[in-house]
């Protein structure tokens, strides 16, 4: 049974460890994408002009509202759609381009995860303590300063935790861009379970990847939370 | 078996906690009409032996009868473990932290144990559970629910409860160290006059007032043992014991 | 076609689609329901050795992707077809729905056992030996205090985690079963139209936004103990809410 999953061409070894990368892959890719339209979304529903206020709330509420695998259609169809009008109309002659599933993946994981890192990171800066933002203004710093030097440093440690926790939402979610056929973890295990006849044996080898991945994820984050809340709690 | 009108009987309760041995050994009665204040400074076993009395505690060793009922305690197994809650029905309990249910109103918190311990009908133990309100003084609060009250108020919903049950003795577990200077008269207040009234009441307090005043016997713990017992004007006006005399001297 | 057309042409599919994803959220969550007071009791009071596996199964639907769960489910079921015949179970298990409803309880169970944890930790011990103290029995004071006041507490939490079943229920659409997501791509692939996927997106949307409010008007009659606490307290019988 072990030849199954050795490496080469008797075993699915090899073709599963490249779907895991792939997964691996997209998850890195997603992770700045979606901190930056969480920090974008997080400030625009702290803003003070309404109009700004309006778009953040309402593209956490409702990102949080849908389904992922719902916006990775919208997105992988919804985006070829705009791309090809775009290029005919800048070239009317070009072939209709195919938008490509893990930049879909990439940017409707990171939709998902912007929204719901904006909720995390509005919380965050809500519960900084306000008196230290003003002992920075009474020693003469300007607002940029207190944001960079004092709030900013501080709102990680409250954010972490959250973020830690979409982080690994997001790394299962990834297993939904099999769907749109990226060739990652999830779909190269179906690719596996079709020639081989043997589907609970390759998802449970699946499962079992991907929560060694959240169980090393869980104990990487611990180790930051840690690290973050040095001087806070002792020990 | 006891005679008959002794309600509470305590006999050698030890308890300790790890290597720790917080009740060295003791043995109290309570008649029925007694009312039996419990003193001594912190640490000193107080409470502890009164959640021993209806096992909120379970002793180390010893034998609590209430009422004819009997356990006996063995290396903190008690022996017939099924008459407990038989005696915690008969044995009304005040908390500290009044420890009222909050989220049910302050009727409902009267009625729950007639209706669900001792199966009465509903509209008996409205009935009893409305008097008892009436007579602690709250029937324009018992909708409300515990949230809504000041301590004092909680504390009395907290006594209407324990009376609700028709106990043969109520223990009293500090009912004022939790409330602030103001409130402790009313609570006070309601239990002096149920010990006017006669009902066997065991109280672990503070208040020295009232426990010269109200209780017919004071018992003074220090170190996990009764270091003295008697009449309360005997006691206070003449302590026979150094710890005790510099317990009422620290209090007054 | 412009997004009126669309719809006009196919709002029973879509209207069918709606009834099933409600039906499988519903009937996920509440089986669910079922089992979790028992398996967070558990987690509450047995030895560390004891809840072991209970601890295994929580982290294991928590780690892993819901659609491997129910590929797992529905798809490895085959491996053990001649098993699963013998036993008659093979027709359950052939059955898209069945077994997405089954991946679906399976993991809310998991979730819904660990709020439900966290609601009887929080249970104030004063009140749970108030209950004792007045003489109630174990089962009595587990269903008259501990349980209302840790699904009291517990509510918020529950509510968003039958939000996140209602979401995670579009994944069935992938092993064939018709709710929102499976009319939506079955309509998308018939029209090519962009817009049904928009008019999905409103769906789940409405369905979320109705689940709030009465969540939330639930949670109002759970919680008039704690609101309680605002008002005057002369108001009496009757109280209005004033949270948002």
């Amino acid at each position: 049974m072990f030849e199954l999953f050795s490496y080469g061409d008797a075993g699915w070894g090899d073709e599963i460890l490249r779907g895991l990368a792939i997964t691996v892959q997209l998850a890195i890719a997603t992770l700045p994408v979606g901190l930056f339209l969480g920090f974008l979304a997080a400030f625009a529903s702290m803003s003070r002009l309404l109009p700004l206020r309006f778009l953040g709330v309402g593209y956490t509420t409702i990102m949080r509202g849908l389904p992922e695998i719902l916006t990775l259609f919208v997105v992988y169809n919804g985006a070829g759609l705009v791309l090809n009008a775009a290029v005919q109309w800048w070239a009317p002659d070009a072939s209709p381009t195919d938008f490509s599933p893990f930049a879909a993946g990439v940017v409707a994981l990171g939709m998902v995860f912007g929204a719901f890192a904006g909720e995390v990171l509005r919380g965050a800066f809500q519960s900084l303590d306000m008196g230290q933002a003003e002992a920075g203004r009474a020693i003469g710093m300007t607002g940029r300063q207190i944001f960079l030097r004092i709030q900013l440093p501080q709102v990680w440690r409250f954010a972490l935790p959250g973020l830690g926790n979409l982080w690994i939402n997001m790394l299962k979610d990834t297993a939904l861009v099999s769907v749109i056929a990226l060739d990652d973890l999830m779909r190269m295990t179906k690719v596996a379970v079709g020639v081989t006849k043997q589907p609970f044996t390759f998802y449970l080898l699946a499962c079992l990847i991907y929560w060694a991945m959240c169980v090393l994820s869980e104990l990487v984050l611990a180790q930051m939370e840690r690290r973050a809340n040095r001087g806070i709690r002792r020990a | 078996m006891t005679q008959p009108d002794i309600i509470l009987k305590a006999e050698d309760i030890h308890k300790s906690f790890g290597n720790v041995e917080v009740l060295k050994g003791i043995t109290l009665e309570a008649r029925n009409h007694d009312v039996i204040s419990i003193l001594g400074s912190s640490g000193s076993g107080k409470s502890t032996f009164l959640r021993c009395l209806n096992f909120l505690e379970t002793p180390s060793s010893g034998k609590v009868t209430v009422h004819g009922e009997e356990i006996l305690v063995k290396n903190g197994r008690p022996q017939n473990a099924r008459h407990i809650e038989a005696i915690r029905a008969r044995l009304g309990m005040v908390f500290q932290q009044f420890n009222l249910w909050t989220h049910r109103t302050v009727l409902e918190n009267v009625m729950e144990g007639p209706i669900q311990v001792k199966r009465e009908a509903r509209a008996e133990a409205r009935e009893r559970a409305e008097t008892l309100l009436k007579r602690v003084g709250l029937e324009d609060r018992m909708q409300m629910y515990p949230a809504q009250l000041s301590g004092g108020q909680q504390q009395r919903v907290a006594i209407a409860r324990a009376l609700a049950m028709e106990p043969d003795a109520i223990l009293f577990d500090e009912p004022t160290s939790a409330l602030d200077p103001e409130l402790v008269g009313e609570v006070l207040k309601v239990m002096q006059d149920l010990a006017a009234e006669g009902r066997t009441m065991i109280v672990v307090t503070h208040e020295m007032g009232f426990a010269r005043e109200v209780s017919s016997e004071v018992v003074f713990l220090h170190e996990g043992r009764i270091a003295e017992q008697g009449p309360p004007e005997e006691m206070f006006t003449n302590p026979k014991t150094e710890e005790f005399r510099r317990f009422i001297a620290k209090a007054m | 076609m412009n997004p009126l057309e669309v719809l006009a042409q196919y709002w029973p599919r879509l209207l069918d689609g709606t009834l099933m994803t409600i039906k499988l959220t519903l009937l996920g969550a509440l089986i669910a329901a079922l089992v979790s007071p028992a398996f967070a009791l558990i987690r509450v009071h047995a030895s560390p050795r004891a809840q072991a596996p209970l601890r295994l199964y929580v982290s294991f639907m928590r780690g892993t992707p819901i659609l491997a769960q129910l590929f797992l489910i529905f798809y490895g079921s085959g491996q053990f077809r001649p098993f699963l015949q013998e036993w008659g179970l093979w027709a359950f298990f052939r059955d898209p729905f069945n077994c997405a409803l089954l991946a679906f309880a399976l993991n809310s169970t998991a979730y819904q056992t660990e709020i439900l944890r966290g609601g009887i930790l929080g249970v104030p011990r004063g009140e749970i030996e108030a209950a004792k103290a007045i003489g109630m029995s174990r089962i009595r004071s587990l269903s008259r205090v501990v349980f209302p006041h840790a699904y009291r507490i517990a509510w918020p939490a529950l509510g968003n985690e039958v939000i996140l079943l209602m979401k995670a229920s579009a994944l069935a659409s992938v092993v064939t079963v018709f709710d929102v997501m499976g009319r939506t791509r079955q309509i998308f692939s018939k029209t090519f139209d962009f817009s049904v996927y928009l008019w999905a997106a409103l769906i789940y949307l409405c369905i979320t936004a109705v689940f709030v409010l009465l969540w939330r008007q639930a949670e109002r009659r759970l919680s008039r103990h704690i609101d309680a606490r605002h008002k005057t307290q002369s108001t009496g019988q009757h109280f209005k809410d004033t949270r948002a």
